[in-house]
């Protein structure tokens, strides 16, 4: 299939309904999760699943908007993290893509996968925005290790891997229950499906 | 829905595009124009003189206060005492000192992040969804996209109310959600798998709807309403990107 | 206006097929009701008849579906959902989500056809006004109650002009008045000569109005007829389709032997009263 075959077929109607859906979840489930006073953002569910029912390009979009409409319904510094949830997206999109969520050990690496690139795109974006803050709990590690002789850079490298990476095993093992949870019937509607059912060798 | 705010005003009576490229020209001003003054003086000459005049002054004070506040709180009191650059002491505070570079440093930060913040305030108070959503699509945006960030705006309350007759649901089946951390681990599966189920299968019902509003249809789209988009506006949006270009080239090269 | 040959339509991963051997024809201005237990083919037998089977589920298809002259199969979705529109059960999940007030929600159909802006004020206006929504245009389509958003939903189809409209069970989760208000608005078009097909379960009120009953059993077409020939069959219970309080107690009189072991039963009030008047002095006294 041509790549702009593949784009229109993981940009069908299904998927366009599927994405509102998606960025809704990350935000109720981000609240949920807060409530629960859990240690864990787990802010991108939604956009992981997208990435796996409806590929990499769609789990971009998804990611994107969710950031930027968070700007616009509560915190404008939110859409500064765009490119961030984005890479999230791609990255699940093509984790799923390439096997990488058949079962859970894989679904587990797919999430520090995605952890460190959103690490990585997130850490440019936080010192030179934002002076290496994020406002929260966070903060006193980095504070921690600049007081201790680390560069910015590298004291937020460390503070946003620490924080990021298992947050998102946990979102990325999240994601890959539901979508195993759902019928092999219903499944078959999402452009993406072939990346959820386990292989023959497992 | 969002931080719209109704009301009347010169910024109220503009273009959501117009808005939105003066609000991106001021951010990337904001972080890359010339002078370390430029973010407060855009600030203070600019961004609070408009929220003034758009009645918005209140709510405009409020948010900047709760987005700001944690933010500059932690700019000032880690990079005041431990910014690598850090040398002249104002004073110490036990074994610590506070270093003025770093100060600074914050002080700077705190003011790109008050100018940034500050534009976008005032693009999203003045600006109703539905007139964003129309505003971009006159400029171009593709049906789809206008389309995912209406449908996800109405959805929210929407979802917010499942969650909660869920959570209410599970919680008079014996979920416990409130003890040690497993305990409250484990009560979020069964808080969320439902959640994203049920609403998996709405968004494939939601699809058929779309379908039958031929929302796929090869047909070239018409709209109903129709913003004014004077050619005034248009000349000042083009003004806006050439001064912010110029002002960032003499930042850099001056 | 549609004619069905030899449907028969296996849904992806199902062990059998949801419909066989379908085969019907629908006149223009006709108002077909489809019954059935559930599970019976009725909603597949609406999708196929409105295109999203095989275009949207994909899955097995066999035999022919020709809608307003178009063949299902080889007619893109976009196109024939111009000439057949389909209401479904879930009034919440049918509103687009794309706007913000019931005007306008209305209108996006309009939008997404290319129709010209001067005509669409009209053509919303006496859309709102034969469901009865004009009161409420400028509220949220989140905001209304179910039957009005089930109503929403009719008018926003009913405004692209649609040669055959088909629902499927559009009252099953209205509460009694959303129902009525429904089947009110339903009724208003079928006299004014719109060509309905609906799947319902509520065999009192399509026991009135319809012209046509067909009842379908494990994806299987069993009658095939008028109101009165189809819903006093014997053939109903057989396949747990049920029949209208008055055929029940008309069919109770005449196991009791108050009339004639042939006589044809009622399914509907006037009927019934009819069927009832001769024999009302007999059952009083037995």
């Amino acid at each position: 299939m041509s790549f702009g075959e593949q784009l229109r077929k993981d940009f069908g109607t299904v998927t366009l309904a599927l994405i509102p859906v998606a960025i809704v979840i990350n935000l109720v489930v981000g609240q949920i999760v807060s409530a629960l006073n859990l240690p864990l953002f787990l802010d991108s569910i939604g956009t992981v699943l997208v990435g796996i029912l409806a590929g990499p390009w769609a789990g971009l979009v998804t990611g994107l908007l969710t950031n930027l409409i968070w700007g616009l319904i509560s915190s404008p510094v939110a859409a500064a993290f765009a490119p961030v949830a984005g890479v999230i997206g791609l990255v699940a999109g093509l984790c799923a893509r390439y096997g990488l969520f058949r079962n859970w050990w894989k679904a587990a690496i797919s999430g520090v996968l995605i952890g460190v690139a959103a690490s990585f795109t997130a850490v440019p974006i936080r010192v030179f925005m934002f002076g290496g803050i994020t406002g929260s709990g966070a903060d006193f590690i980095t504070a921690y290790l600049l007081a201790t002789g680390s560069s910015l850079f590298g004291s937020v490298i460390i503070t946003v891997l620490s924080t990021n990476v298992p947050d998102k095993v946990v979102t990325a093992l999240v994601a890959w229950a539901i979508a195993r949870a759902l019928p092999q019937r219903f499944l078959a509607r999402f452009p993406r499906a072939e990346a959820v059912t386990p292989s023959p060798q497992g | 829905m969002t931080l719209y705010i109704p009301g009347d005003g010169f910024l109220y009576r503009r273009h959501p595009v117009t808005k939105l490229v003066f609000m991106l020209c001021v951010a990337f001003l904001a972080f890359l124009g010339p002078g370390r003054w430029t973010p407060l003086l855009i600030f203070l000459a600019a961004l609070l003189p408009l929220a003034l005049f758009s009645g918005l002054v209140r709510p405009y004070g409020g948010a900047l206060w709760r987005i700001l506040a944690p933010l500059a709180f932690f700019l000032f009191v880690l990079h005041g005492l431990f910014n690598p650059a850090g040398r002249t002491v104002l004073f110490s505070v036990g074994p610590v000192a506070v270093k003025l570079e770093g100060v600074v440093f914050a002080a700077l930060m705190t003011s790109r992040l008050l100018c940034v913040l500050g534009a976008s305030l005032l693009f999203v108070f003045t600006t109703p969804p539905s007139a964003l959503m129309l505003g971009l699509a006159q400029h171009g945006a593709p049906p789809w996209l206008t389309y995912v960030i209406g449908a996800t705006l109405q959805i929210i309350p929407h979802m917010r109310a499942r969650a909660a007759a869920i959570t209410a649901a599970q919680q008079a089946r014996g979920l416990e959600t409130t003890g040690s951390l497993r305990v409250r681990a484990r009560a979020l599966m069964p808080m969320v798998t439902p959640l994203v189920l049920s609403s998996l299968v709405d968004a494939e019902e939601r699809a058929i709807a779309l379908e039958a509003r031929a929302f796929r249809s090869s047909r070239p789209k018409t709209s109903l309403t129709e913003l004014a988009d004077p050619p005034v506006e248009r000349v000042a949006r083009q003004a806006c990107v050439v001064c912010t270009l110029l002002l960032i080239g003499a930042g850099q090269w001056l | 206006m549609i004619r069905v040959e030899g449907l028969t339509y296996t849904y992806p991963f199902a062990g059998q097929p949801a419909l066989r051997d379908v085969s019907l024809t629908v006149a223009a201005g006709e108002f077909v009701a489809i019954v059935g237990a559930n599970d019976s083919g009725k909603s597949t037998l609406c999708y196929a008849l409105t295109g999203y089977i095989p275009h949207h589920f994909h899955g097995a298809m066999l035999g022919s579906v020709q809608i307003a002259g178009m063949d299902s199969r080889s007619t893109p979705l976009a196109e024939l959902v111009t000439v057949a529109g389909l209401v479904f059960q879930n009034p919440v999940n049918q509103i687009s989500g794309a706007r913000f007030t019931v005007y306008e929600e209305v209108a996006f159909g309009l939008e997404n056809l290319g129709a010209p802006r001067a005509e669409m004020a009209a053509r919303i206006d006496e859309a709102l006004a034969l469901v009865g929504l004009e009161g409420v245009a400028d509220r949220s389509p989140y905001a209304l109650s179910g039957g009005q958003q089930q109503r929403l939903a009719l008018a926003s189809i009913l405004t692209m002009a649609p040669q055959v409209l088909v629902l499927d069970e559009p009252t099953a989760q209205l509460d009694p008045l959303g129902s009525r208000d429904l089947f009110a608005a339903i009724h208003r078009l079928s006299r004014r000569g719109a060509t309905i097909i609906m799947a319902e379960h509520k065999l009192e009120w399509i026991a009135r109005f319809a012209d046509r009953v067909i009842a379908l059993a494990g994806g299987q077409v069993v009658l095939d007829g008028a109101p009165r020939e189809v819903l006093a069959s014997p053939l109903l219970e057989q396949h747990a389709i049920g029949r209208t309080r008055f055929t029940q107690v008309a069919a109770r009189a005449r196991a009791l032997g108050l009339t004639s072991s042939d006589a044809l039963l009622p399914v509907t009030l006037e009927e019934a009263v009819d069927f009832f008047r001769p024999i009302l002095p007999k059952a009083i006294n037995a």
